[in-house]
């Protein structure tokens, strides 16, 4: 029996250098079709050869409907995809990708945005800028914190040019004080920010005042879990497979399930990206992720972190 | 109570003619599906360009053959109801199926033969809704699309199929 399809087909088109190490992807359909549609600062799962999932933010504009664009920074310290991007694939190569996931909250009621961006921490703030401009939504600053000049300068130019782009190079005046560039909370601003961990503290620490649906930060690692003194080990219950497998305390149920045999798509492994998502159907999940709305989580949980308040956990596997 | 299993099969064929109002392929798995003027059916393969195409398999179910899905059809008063009882706004190109008639009973059809323009199928099987729609749509219709979530055919007849064109039984 031929293998299910679990990933969209596409190919590279074109690699391009986004400069400080970073390599820009265009992905497209075999035959140029439309790819399914994408909100503004979504990001896509590429499931790269040896079975590793990386998540990266689509760069273009969402109407820009037949090519996906993802920046990629060459991390030294990374766990080898973004190595394998830069130094295996080629044009012409093919890529599965995931559907689009994630993206932020452009609500009618929002008169200005301010994003803060550390980097290549800038990329799902472009499909935004891209987005909020093509509609007609022009008041928006893109704040963007660097070291010497920002990469990626043919995405960024359109900002440039129109001055929504405010670039903060660190060598020159120090870093800046995110609390000056996002001021105090008004009900008609919303806030976003990615870049590293410790610009996300301070950014946190700026918009603790912020009303929190007007604040959206976007990781690129998902922060760590901190250990559950109380774990209790529990029974994780297959419907469909008729399996039960056994969890300890400080397992988790994505490892156990891998394990098992069961393949389930996984990117982020700590409850930010959504690709494990599963379905449960009785017991008392413990949901730690931080991408399920409470109405998802009546049905679904996110296996790479969710626990068990029961002693046992079905799962409509 | 009401006798389901013996209750007798009628011999009147429900009298109807429908219209196709929407026509749309897709070339392979989870890829938005494109409206077309025109498909070229195939007589015992599919639908050309097609993922479930026989020889083709691209779909995000090919991995299960199944020779009576070589075309699927959607009744285009299922997206009316939708809107009208779960305020669910569903396009043609969403439900995935490959063809939107107006005016033609699709449960009454299976077992059955029928006019497709100038194509003659046969009906196999009621469609059955997936999460997989849910997924690609991000709307929640798995359960109002129980027993409505269309029709699979095979295809016995082929030809050009084309908006306007006349659904009737063979």
């Amino acid at each position: 029996m031929k293998p299910a399809i679990t990933t969209i087909k596409t190919v590279v088109d074109k690699i391009d250098s986004g400069g400080a190490g970073i390599k820009v992807f265009t992905l497209v359909d075999p035959d140029r079709w439309e790819l399914p549609p994408f909100r503004p600062g979504a990001h896509i799962d590429l499931h790269l050869p040896g079975s590793m999932v990386r998540t990266y933010s689509l760069c273009n504009d969402p109407a820009d409907n037949r090519r996906y664009i993802v920046a990629v920074k060459r991390e030294i310290a990374g766990r080898g995809g973004s190595a394998k991007l830069h130094d295996e694939i080629e044009v012409g190569d093919t890529i599965g990708v995931s559907l689009p996931r994630g993206g932020l909250d452009l609500a009618d009621d929002v008169a200005r945005f301010a994003f803060v961006a550390g980097g290549i921490g800038v990329t799902p703030f472009l499909s935004v800028a891209a987005h909020l401009t093509r509609v007609g939504r022009p008041k928006f600053t893109l704040h963007m914190i660097a070291r010497g000049a920002p990469p990626l300068a043919d995405l960024l130019e359109p900002f440039m040019k129109s001055g929504h782009l405010v670039v903060h190079d660190t060598s020159v005046s120090g870093r800046p004080n995110v609390a000056q560039l996002i001021g105090r909370p008004l009900s008609d601003v919303a806030l976003g920010c990615c870049g590293p961990e410790s610009m996300i503290d301070h950014f946190e620490q700026a918009s603790r005042d912020w009303p929190a649906h007007r604040v959206h930060i976007e990781r690129f690692v998902p922060p760590a879990l901190p250990a559950d003194a109380n774990a209790k080990p529990y029974v994780l219950v297959l419907a469909r497979s008729k399996i039960e497998i056994p969890v300890d305390p400080g397992q988790t149920m994505l490892s156990v399930l891998t394990d098992a045999g069961v393949d389930i798509p996984a990117s982020c492994c700590g409850g930010i990206c959504g690709s494990c998502k599963v379905d449960w159907l009785e017991g008392d999940p413990i949901h730690r992720d931080r991408v399920l709305s409470p109405a998802e989580r009546a049905r679904s949980l996110m296996v790479c972190v969710a626990g068990s308040a029961d002693d046992r956990l079905v799962l409509d596997l | 109570m009401l006798d389901t299993l013996n209750a007798p099969v009628s011999a009147v064929i429900p009298s109807w003619t429908g219209v196709v109002r929407h026509l749309h392929i897709t070339p392979r798995a989870f890829l938005p599906m494109r409206e077309m003027p025109e498909l070229q059916l195939v007589a015992g393969k599919g639908i050309e360009g097609d993922r479930y195409m026989i020889g083709r398999e691209e779909g995000f179910y090919s991995h299960r053959p199944e020779d009576g899905r070589q075309v699927t059809l959607f009744e285009y008063e299922t997206l009316v109801a939708l809107k009208r009882d779960h305020n669910i706004d569903l396009a043609p190109e969403e439900h995935r199926r490959n063809v939107t008639v107006a005016g033609v009973p699709l449960t009454h059809l299976v077992g059955r033969q029928f006019w497709l323009g100038e194509t003659l199928l046969e009906a196999t099987r009621l469609s059955i809704p997936c999460r997989h729609i849910e997924e690609i749509t991000g709307k929640a219709i798995f359960d109002p699309l129980i027993n409505r979530s269309g029709l699979n055919c095979r295809i016995l007849k082929g030809g050009t199929v084309r908006v306007g064109d006349a659904v009737r039984n063979a």
